[in-house]
């Protein structure tokens, strides 16, 4: 008996550090969300259970349209960042060699090295109406008075593609790595041209890492706080802006706690669908 | 087999900056004939493939199929395909997808594309295997998909880039035979390329020997084996003996060689003639044309007695490694399967003998 309890002790004993984690910084925090969510204040320290919280985001239609919103800009920033990253990430893998590959990579990483903060706060050094481009444009005579580059959407998404970048390119440089040369040859070999190699072989190939990568871009997109609000301003309307409001200002912590619950939901949702339509399974996508 | 020729190369060179891997090199393959490019590696076999695959224009020089030019023809619009080292097979469509995606570029119907993915899994022996992925197929598998993947176009010709290289030894000789007969069924030209000399010789009607970018020898496995007709290709094509040494004496188109370990030997002049006295030559015997004995015999040209140093054993394939009594010098050769030799040990004397015509003499310097 000893014999076959030890390891399995010796198992439990290894997986409590994680396990700890993930109950402690993830479901019981989300647990308590969800039930937060579901209450209602009726006088001081009285609640009992409801579900206006989530009416009122149906009923009210900044909410929905912020939200609606904020999930067609991350779908778009993630499309826009998987288009840009393609070709470097196959540059990256394919065509650089040796010392190249290296420094070029490298020069995907560098940005991330200051905080997503000051990265933001260099494009708005660059973007606002004092800034470099602004006077740039003025010296040229382009235009007559200063631009403000700032507070619009292109700005927002100019920034969060960015930011996005390198969780695009690594993904994409591991799956692209691993692509045999001589199956692209093949590709022409047979009969196909450039765009069948496309996208008969090497998309198909890609696909884990397309997959994974739009995952994570997503997400992040979807969740991020600090770019949509610099650069976005006060019209922004990110749906992180709104549970920030109803935690913080609003104090309104059932409705924030709702809106929490909605995005995941959502990002749950638009993922599932992602992977359907792909015909990737979450399972082979996160093993590569 | 007709006489219609298929591929046709001229002059052909490939040079890359100031590297040439490819040096003049001419060669006509006959309709349906399996063609081989023997050669180390580095000497520009590869190269010379890739370029009549299209993935490399030559320098200066025609290629020809169907005594059509090929010459600046893209890989897709030329009529030959290619199965590559290392397969190149799809991952991520099924076999009969893998099969399909040139009948597919040619725009064919579904219908036909079907029934020729069928016939061609039919042709291989693999009927029953179009739904699988690839990574559930075998090493011997995948390479006759692979080869169905560019048969089932109907090539004038199919060029193969070493595919036997990754298999264990088992299977590659049963491929071999497989290749053999897969040829013979499609009726098709191949062209092989490889570094192993039992592949090329066992599948060819013809066989090139490839050395720094020259062909050195183009001809019937047969002939480069009893008849080499360079240095190199004595030493490369089969195991040899080589020794260097000079002329000493002529008589008629035999000639007597001191080796440098002052051994002589007797050899007959074959495509280096005229040896003169004093020349440097290299000499080749191979291990199999080698006469053993246990009594000493004076009948052949040359005679020798040595101690066995070492045996090498490999089964069909076992040698023995001879030091020579007088000058000390080593021979490697066959040890025969037969019971005389089957208690052979170390340190037993042995006679060895072989006659002029078997050995094979060159003169030195002109290959490496």
């Amino acid at each position: 008996m000893k014999i076959s309890t030890g390891p399995r002790l010796g198992l439990y004993l290894l997986l409590t550090p994680l396990l700890l984690t993930l109950a402690l910084l993830i479901l019981f925090p989300h647990l308590e969300m969800l039930n937060i969510s579901l209450r209602e204040r009726i006088s001081y320290g009285v609640y009992k259970f409801s579900l206006t919280n989530y009416g009122e985001f149906f009923t009210e239609p900044l909410y929905w349209i912020t939200f609606v919103r904020t999930a067609w800009m991350s779908i778009l920033t993630t499309v826009i960042t998987l288009l840009i990253a393609f070709p470097v990430a196959w540059y990256i893998a394919k065509v650089a060699r040796g010392k190249t590959k290296g420094m070029l990579f490298l020069a995907c990483l560098i940005p991330f090295w200051v905080s997503e903060l000051v990265r933001t706060y260099g494009w708005m050094i660059l973007l606002r109406e004092t800034g470099v481009v602004s006077n740039f444009l003025q010296w040229l005579g382009l235009v007559d008075g200063p631009v403000e580059m700032l507070y619009n959407d292109v700005t927002v998404m100019v920034g969060l593609v960015y930011t996005s970048m390198l969780f695009m390119v690594v993904p994409l440089i591991t799956t692209l790595d691993g692509l045999d040369d001589s199956m692209v040859e093949a590709a022409y070999d047979l009969g196909g041209n450039g765009w069948n190699a496309l996208w008969e072989v090497i998309v198909p190939y890609a696909m884990p890492g397309i997959v994974s990568g739009c995952i994570v871009v997503f997400m992040l997109t979807l969740g991020n706080y600090l770019t949509p609000t610099l650069l976005g301003g006060k019209d922004s309307l990110w749906f992180t802006e709104q549970i920030f409001t109803q935690f913080i200002t609003r104090f309104n912590w059932e409705q924030g706690a709702a809106f929490g619950v909605l995005l995941l939901i959502l990002s749950s949702l638009i993922v599932w669908l992602g992977l359907k339509l792909s015909g990737q399974s979450f399972r082979d996508t996160m093993s590569r | 087999m007709s006489s219609e020729i298929d591929l046709r190369a001229t002059n052909l060179c490939k040079n890359f900056d100031n590297f040439e891997a490819v040096k003049d090199v001419n060669f006509s393959i006959p309709r349906g004939s399996f063609f081989s490019i023997l050669g180390p590696s580095g000497c520009g076999k590869t190269t010379l493939l890739r370029m009549l695959a299209g993935f490399l224009e030559p320098t200066s020089g025609e290629i020809e199929i169907k005594g059509r030019s090929m010459l600046g023809i893209p890989p897709n619009k030329r009529p030959v395909n290619m199965v590559f080292q290392h397969l190149a097979l799809f991952p991520m469509m099924t076999v009969a997808e893998n099969i399909a995606y040139g009948l597919k570029r040619r725009k064919m119907k579904k219908p036909e594309i079907t029934k020729r993915v069928e016939s061609a899994l039919e042709r291989i022996g693999l009927p029953d295997v179009g739904n699988r992925s690839i990574s559930q197929l075998s090493g011997g598998q995948k390479q006759r998909i692979a080869i169905a993947r560019c048969l089932v176009l109907e090539p004038d010709v199919l060029l193969l880039d070493e595919p036997l290289g990754a298999l264990d030894l088992k299977l590659r000789e049963h491929m071999k035979i497989e290749l053999k007969k897969l040829q013979q069924a499609f009726d098709t030209t191949f062209i092989y390329i490889t570094h192993d000399q039992s592949e090329a010789m066992v599948m060819s009607d013809t066989v090139a020997v490839m050395n720094e970018g020259r062909f050195e020898q183009v001809g019937a496995p047969q002939d480069l084996y009893y008849h080499p007709q360079t240095p190199f290709v004595a030493g490369f094509v089969g195991e040899s003996n080589r020794f260097s040494g000079s002329v000493v004496n002529r008589e008629g188109e035999t000639v007597e060689v001191i080796t440098e370990s002052g051994q002589r030997f007797v050899a007959r002049e074959k495509f280096d003639k005229k040896l003169n006295s004093e020349e440097q030559v290299d000499l080749f015997v191979r291990p199999e044309m080698i006469h053993l004995s246990y009594e000493k015999g004076d009948k052949s040209d040359n005679n020798l007695s040595g101690q066995v140093e070492n045996i090498l054993f490999d089964g069909g394939n076992s040698r023995l490694l001879i030091r020579e009594q007088v000058t000390g010098a080593e021979l490697q050769v066959v040890l025969p399967q037969t019971q005389a030799f089957s208690r052979v040990k170390g340190g037993d004397e042995l006679h060895l003998c072989w006659n002029a015509e078997q050995s094979h003499v060159y003169r030195s310097g002109l290959a490496s």
